[in-house]
């Protein structure tokens, strides 16, 4: 393994039953890297985040940390890294404080050293005025928030995040962030998984796609982004419904792709002089009135739905279940 | 076994002040001593041993019960695998909660039967010894127990089907030698068996059985560790 690589997952494999959940995947994070795993639910992103970190065994295939089997050598490895699940799974009976330095016992910090780390890190999340409060009082932000400081008790090499921020409120997503960046400034590499791709761009300075068990795409967002160079957006909104626009859009040759959002057509195209002269031309002939118009550059969006094949319809449909999801599990 | 230390304290502070535990590790088994020994002319020597060893099995076994379905329910026992612990360090810290439970309750009991009935136990170092061993014992038969259970009613559901049964051919009641031929070899196979007896034999006086009684449930104690492990690895995936 180079020195530089951190983690290096080679044809790591999992199969359940008749499912393959994870197939044949490799990749390696450099030392100091805040990595994105991106993909729709069910892609593989949890399973290979538990093969990585120890908690599920591979099928076939190896995954290192700083040089180091994640299956053979599995207690050292956890040793090395600090993993926070999609859950908040804490002691719900137990403080803060108490959640901190029980998890820094399990990772053999003496108490001394335990107590001022977890004061630290408590008072990085700003949570150190209620460290006493048992978790059962604390908002799911909160508990989050404790979640990950838990993970950093050890201060470990290695960070794994699994949706950090998912379905957290503002202010509890703006101190994870910046935290995370804070982190990884200070030289830790960061391994994250997320749904929110405006997340993932902000944060990451390299990005995987998985779809299907398979890593379809492995570049910086800047380079993703570029992979649709040459490509244009054009956004337009019309008066009244006309069934056969989109068939009308489809049949130009310069439109690459087309997808609807509310009343709204996303026209994907690497012409886009030409096609709005031609939505004018449709418009005018139909007598139908342009409320907006815009073109855009592709966004990480844009490119995470090209990888992984979903539309807009489905990526609504993806947040939506996902809030069900979150509510259910509030509820 | 600092690591273990710290999960029974952890253990200890969350499950002994659960309801639960409360039902099922004591009220049940007073409630089922009682309903068998009051009215009843029992020997000081039958019914100290009894008491403690149903108080014991109960209590001991009822912490491990709740804790592995809550912690796999809740994905806190996730939290422990995620951590730099071997599976039988974290089944080992949950016996270690479960067991000094189960001693706790042993050595109250005992105390209690002591101020109450002015009887006298032969040799308190070794009656200790055996009610130390009893918990452990117990608690590691807890554990296996629940650790393939979906939840904590079908832990505690499964472990009392288990439990009751134990009490009535295990001489705490009626002395194995009068159990027909065919359960006797039953109450053989029961850990109870040798935790009466080796607190009986502490009682009124201990003989070479003290160590045959300590050697079985030692046996006990890691046949019921091992299945745990595996099952525990299984059910989890690690």
């Amino acid at each position: 393994m180079s020195e530089d690589f951190v983690i290096v997952a080679s044809e790591l494999t999992k199969q359940y039953a008749e499912i393959l959940a994870v197939d044949h995947i490799n990749f390696k994070v450099k030392k100091g890297e805040i990595f994105g795993f991106l993909g729709p639910n069910g892609a593989g992103k949890t399973t290979t985040i538990r093969m990585l970190t120890g908690l599920t065994k591979p099928t076939s295939g190896t995954a290192e940390i700083s040089g180091q089997d994640c299956v053979k050598e599995s207690l050292t490895v956890k040793q090395k890294i600090g993993v926070v699940s999609e859950t908040s799974n804490l002691y719900n009976e137990l403080s803060a404080w108490d959640n901190l330095t029980f998890i820094g016992g399990l990772y053999g910090v003496d108490k001394s050293t335990g107590a001022k780390r977890a004061e630290q890190l408590l008072r990085a999340f700003q949570l150190y005025e209620r460290r006493n409060d048992h978790l059962a009082g604390y908002s799911k932000g909160m508990k989050r928030r404790v979640r990950i400081a838990a993970a950093l008790i050890h201060d470990p090499e290695v960070l794994f995040l699994d949706e950090p921020t998912s379905g957290l409120d503002v202010q509890s997503s703006r101190i994870i962030r910046a935290l995370l960046r804070e982190l990884n400034k200070e030289g830790m590499t960061i391994f994250l998984t997320t749904h929110y791709i405006d997340e993932a761009d902000q944060l990451c300075g390299r990005i995987a796609i998985i779809r299907q068990g398979r890593i379809v795409v492995d570049d910086s967002p800047e380079q993703l982004k570029l992979s649709l160079q040459g490509e244009h957006i054009v956004e337009v909104a019309l008066s009244g419904s006309s069934s056969n626009f989109e068939t009308f859009l489809k049949a130009e040759s310069t439109v690459k792709e087309v997808t609807r959002q509310g009343d709204k057509y996303h026209v994907h195209t690497l012409n886009a002089n030409s096609v709005i002269r031609r939505i004018v031309e449709f418009a005018t002939s139909a007598k139908l009135e342009i409320i907006n118009m815009s073109t855009s550059q592709p966004s990480l969006e844009d490119v995470f739905v090209k990888y992984t094949g979903l539309d807009a319809v489905q990526l609504e449909r993806m947040e939506l279940l996902r809030a069900v999801k979150v509510g259910a599990q509030r509820g | 076994m600092a690591k273990a230390v710290c999960v029974a304290g952890k253990d200890a502070r969350i499950y002994y002040f659960k309801p639960q535990i409360l039902g099922f590790g004591i009220l049940i088994p007073a409630f089922v001593y009682l309903s068998f020994s009051i009215g009843r002319e029992i020997p000081f020597s039958l019914l100290v041993p009894g008491l403690v060893g149903v108080v014991s099995l109960f209590g001991a076994s009822s912490v491990v019960a709740i804790s592995i379905p809550i912690e796999k329910q809740t994905q806190t026992y996730e939290l422990l695998q995620s951590a730099p612990l071997s599976t039988l360090n974290i089944i080992f810290g949950k016996c270690l909660a479960g067991s000094a439970f189960g001693i706790l309750l042993s050595l109250i009991t005992a105390l209690g039967a002591v101020l109450v009935s002015a009887g006298t136990v032969v040799s308190p170092l070794l009656f200790v010894v055996a009610a130390i061993a009893g918990a452990f014992v117990f608690s590691a038969f807890g554990m296996t127990i629940s650790a393939g259970a979906k939840d904590m009613p079908t832990a505690n559901m499964v472990l009392t089907a288990l439990r009751l049964p134990m009490i009535f051919i295990s001489g705490v009641f009626v002395p194995t030698q009068s159990l027909p031929p065919q359960l006797r070899i039953v109450s053989y196979l029961t850990p109870l068996t040798y935790v009466v007896d080796a607190l009986r034999e502490a009682a009124m006086g201990p003989s070479m059985m003290f160590a045959v009684d300590l050697v079985v449930l030692l046996i006990w104690f890691i046949v019921f560790q091992s299945i745990a492990v595996v099952v525990l690895a299984r059910t989890t995936g690690v």
